[in-house]
């Protein structure tokens, strides 16, 4: 079966630091794939890669059959990669609708004058509405995110990644920073999320979620995969320990 | 202060109007550094004086042109803005403004130092059009110039610039173009203000590099911060009341330019949202509308609903 | 040909001068400080007063130092510390309108005409290898280059400097590892308008006249300057200040006046960051 996303010897440096070196590794469909390692490892570079963010300097990425290799961002985004980042990114000035409905345009990217002159966004409003009613926002969907808590910015980023109607959802760090209400419904939502065929890669430090939620573990280390299976096998693994606690 | 007088400063302010309105879509909606929109300004208005004067269209034929002239330097400088950014591409378009007008007054093409006269009136089936008429006309295309930011702002673009003037990296991610778009922002806001330039040489007949120098950029971003940048209320009042205030501080004469400076230093220094801008103190006081950001009650903690 | 170089690096250390103000002020608050040429501008007419009265050069750059720093602090106090958190566009725009507001009052204040700044030193001027270097020239040079050294040692070797480069990569950084941020503000401001008021002074010598326009030549060229040596850059805006004069003096003595100076000054930025976004020694 056609994994759902595959890293084949990724490299990147800059400068003199490689952030990735040589890494190979596969996501299969429907399943949640942790992503650890202590801070530098290379996991947020590692999602900037395969989102077009920058190419590698070698290697490539492949999405289900497609090589994604240094495309742009946003046409990978368009192909089926939603993300959310470390650090919350909302539009900030702009409606949490608006923020929502920005995902939606897949078929005004083409051309010039749909784009220009298409001012018939509300035939999506309708879809804006379900993807907030999905992660719990609907009340919100006329405020400006500025003026929401972080735990309600972070699951407005997810459903803007969840408008591209994805095939993959890359989450880094989605519980940083949140308290455990806010975390538990997060869970909840990613559990939803697989339940209803989505493939999810995330990268956390939250260990005990991981191991909860997650169906299988990559652990990276220096920009190099150390180890990776179950949950279980991972945590109990010589080389995964000794690098946290070398850390 | 006869009809002609009034009729004169209308059409500057209709003229400014178009500017300001044209500069907001790059920089108010876009959010692109724009300091130098004057060059443009400029481009339109020698490209319609040379073809009227010089290959003799008429101005019907030669306005659509002359835009469409600004708006392909406006994509080039679109296409710059992709390789240079922040405050890098600031300095960069003023540097274009520099060097377009020093292009205007040394080379003997464009004139020179003298400029380009007798600029023919445009003509409506046979009569000349000026005075009251043609400030009805710059009135017109106002009216269109905003409609048109009217249209783009509520349109599928108009987002898509929000979210590139908010968070460029995000934009992307949520499956935005945005170098296209950028590119698209900097044509038209360029193209309009060719516009612009083609009202004004018609109606001065004479056109010199002097009039499209860097200050002038400097008054059209004045225009669109005082008034309120991002919004069509805000260039459209920030274009009147800037273009008006000369003339409204005349009585002052040898002290113009010490109250212009000093109200701009002021506007910008307590209501640097802009007269009519968003949150602006004129608007609350006339509505009574409390517009100011509110956090949600219990610092936001709110029973999320379940999921 | 030495000629050439000569009158180049006068003009170009000038330049130098005068955008180091500017490099610094954004360096640190990242504000274009357009403004800063009214402070220039002030220095030189504070010059020529203190000049007149004391006809001591050194005594007189103190003087002009003096009331710039007092005037680059009220505008940093008053004008751009209150605007650190609104849209970038604002403080530039405030700042504009300073200038303009200056340079009329100067206009007002010290009548409209061009005063004379002469300055006699012990010689009128060298000559040698058929090139005329005028006292005033090796003036300027020496003192620039006196500055610029001095404001680089500053900036490297103490320790405020080097609260002052942690304050230039990161405000919020630096704050958090205890930084003093207000008085790195403040001491970058006191250099900046003391640079300005000497600059000021000199240009006042050079070009022997001091008027309230003045400030027009610099600001808009300045900011060519900065930019080309990478904002916030010291070393990038001296290397560029002086290429930039350098390309004035040749262009204007081998192609007659093909192009006024401004549009030289940004023609060469323009084409140097096309290839090098990021300036000369600016950082990616």
């Amino acid at each position: 079966m056609t994994p759902a996303l595959r890293v084949q010897n990724l490299s990147k440096s800059f400068g003199g630091l490689e952030a990735l070196k040589g890494l190979g590794m596969e996501v299969a469909p429907n399943e949640i794939l942790g992503l650890i390692g202590p801070n530098g490892a290379g996991k947020t570079t590692l999602f900037n890669t395969i989102c077009g963010v920058f190419p590698p300097d070698s290697g490539a990425v492949f999405l289900e059959d497609r090589n994604i290799t240094g495309l742009s961002t946003h046409r990978i985004a368009r192909m089926g990669i939603g993300r959310t980042f470390q650090i919350v990114k909302p539009f900030n000035t702009i409606t949490v609708e608006r923020n929502i409905l920005a995902a939606l345009g897949k078929d005004r990217t083409k051309g010039l004058s749909p784009a220009i002159f298409s001012t018939g966004l509300k035939k999506y409003r309708a879809e804006v509405r379900n993807l907030l009613k999905l992660v719990g926002l609907e009340e919100f969907i006329g405020h400006t995110p500025n003026v929401l808590p972080l735990g309600h910015q972070k699951r407005m980023e997810i459903a803007r990644a969840l408008a591209l109607r994805p095939k993959l959802l890359m989450l880094d760090e989605p519980f940083a920073g949140l308290g455990q209400e806010d975390i538990t419904s997060i869970v909840r939502l990613i559990r939803k999320l697989k339940a209803d065929g989505l493939t999810i890669l995330l990268i956390e430090h939250n260990v005990p979620y991981i191991m909860e939620l997650c169906d299988r573990v990559v652990v990276l280390n220096f920009g190099e995969k150390l180890c990776e299976g179950r949950p279980h096998e991972v945590r109990h693994d010589r080389s995964v320990i000794d690098a946290y606690l070398g850390d | 202060m006869s009809l002609g007088y009034f009729s004169t400063l209308g059409t500057f302010i209709g003229i400014y109007i178009i500017l300001v309105l044209s500069l907001n879509i790059i920089s108010g909606y876009a959010g692109q550094a724009s300091l130098g929109h004057a060059a443009f300004f400029g481009i339109g208005a020698y490209a319609s004086a040379l073809l009227t004067v010089k290959a003799g269209l008429n101005f019907w034929q030669a306005l659509p042109l002359a835009m469409i002239a600004a708006g392909a330097i406006g994509a080039l400088v679109g296409i710059i803005s992709l390789r240079i950014k922040g405050d890098f591409l600031a300095v960069t378009t003023i540097g274009i403004n520099f060097v377009i007008v020093a292009i205007f007054e040394y080379s003997e093409f464009f004139g020179g130092a003298y400029g380009i006269s007798g600029i023919a009136y445009p003509m409506f089936f046979g009569l000349k059009i000026k005075k009251i008429y043609y400030l009805l006309m710059v009135a017109g295309f106002a009216v269109l110039t905003a409609l048109f930011s009217f249209l783009v702002s509520k349109s599928w673009m108009g987002l898509a610039l929000e979210t590139i003037r908010e968070d460029e990296e995000a934009a992307e991610a949520a499956g935005i173009n945005c170098k296209k778009f950028k590119i698209i922002a900097f044509s038209m806001g360029c193209g309009f203000a060719g516009l612009a330039g083609v009202l004004y040489a018609h109606f001065m007949r004479f056109i010199a590099p002097n009039d499209f120098t860097f200050p002038i950029s400097i008054t059209l971003v004045s225009m669109m911060v005082v008034g309120g940048i991002g919004t069509i209320r805000g260039p459209i009042l920030g274009a009147l009341i800037l273009a008006a205030l000369p003339e409204i501080l005349r009585p002052l004469a040898n002290y113009r330019l010490l109250f212009y400076g000093g109200l701009i230093v002021l506007m910008a220094r307590f209501q640097p949202q802009g007269l009519f801008g968003k949150n602006a103190f004129i608007l609350r006081m006339l509505f009574r509308k409390d517009t100011k950001k509110t956090t949600l009650p219990d610092n936001g903690k709110i029973a999320g609903r379940a999921v | 040909m030495l000629q050439q170089l000569i009158n180049g690096i006068t003009i170009g250390s000038l330049y130098a001068l005068i955008a180091i103000g500017l490099t610094m002020v954004y360096g640190i608050l990242r504000i274009l400080h357009i403004a800063h040429a009214a402070v220039f501008v002030s220095g030189a007419y504070l010059g020529l007063l203190a000049y007149t009265y004391t006809h001591n050069l050194v005594l007189t750059l103190f003087v002009a130092a003096a009331g710039c720093c007092v005037f680059g602090w009220i505008i940093q106090r008053f004008l751009y510390t209150p605007l650190l958190k609104e849209e970038r566009i604002v403080p530039l725009i405030a700042s504009v309108g300073l200038y303009i507001f200056c340079e009329d009052l100067f206009r007002l204040v010290g009548g409209p005409y061009i005063r004379a700044f002469t300055v006699k030193l012990w010689f009128e001027k060298l000559v040698f290898w058929g090139t005329v270097i005028t006292s005033q020239q090796l003036l300027i040079i020496f003192t620039t280059a006196a500055c610029l050294g001095v404001v680089y040692l500053i900036i490297s070797q103490t320790k405020l400097g080097l609260a002052w480069q942690a304050t230039a990569q990161d405000m919020d950084t630096a704050k958090a590892m205890g930084v003093n941020v207000k008085q790195v503000v403040n001491f970058n401001f006191l250099i900046a308008s003391t640079v300005a008021a000497i600059a000021g002074v000199l240009t006042a010598i050079n070009y022997n006249s001091v008027l309230p326009t003045m400030g027009s030549v610099p600001a808009y060229k300045m900011f060519a300057i900065v930019v080309l040596g990478g904002m916030g850059s010291i070393p990038g805006t001296i290397a560029a200040g002086l290429i930039i004069g350098m390309a004035e003096t040749i262009m204007s003595a081998y192609f007659g006046f093909i192009m006024p100076r401004d549009a030289i000054a940004f023609s060469v930025m323009i084409l140097i960051l096309i290839f090098r976004p990021e300036g000369l020694f600016g950082k990616k």
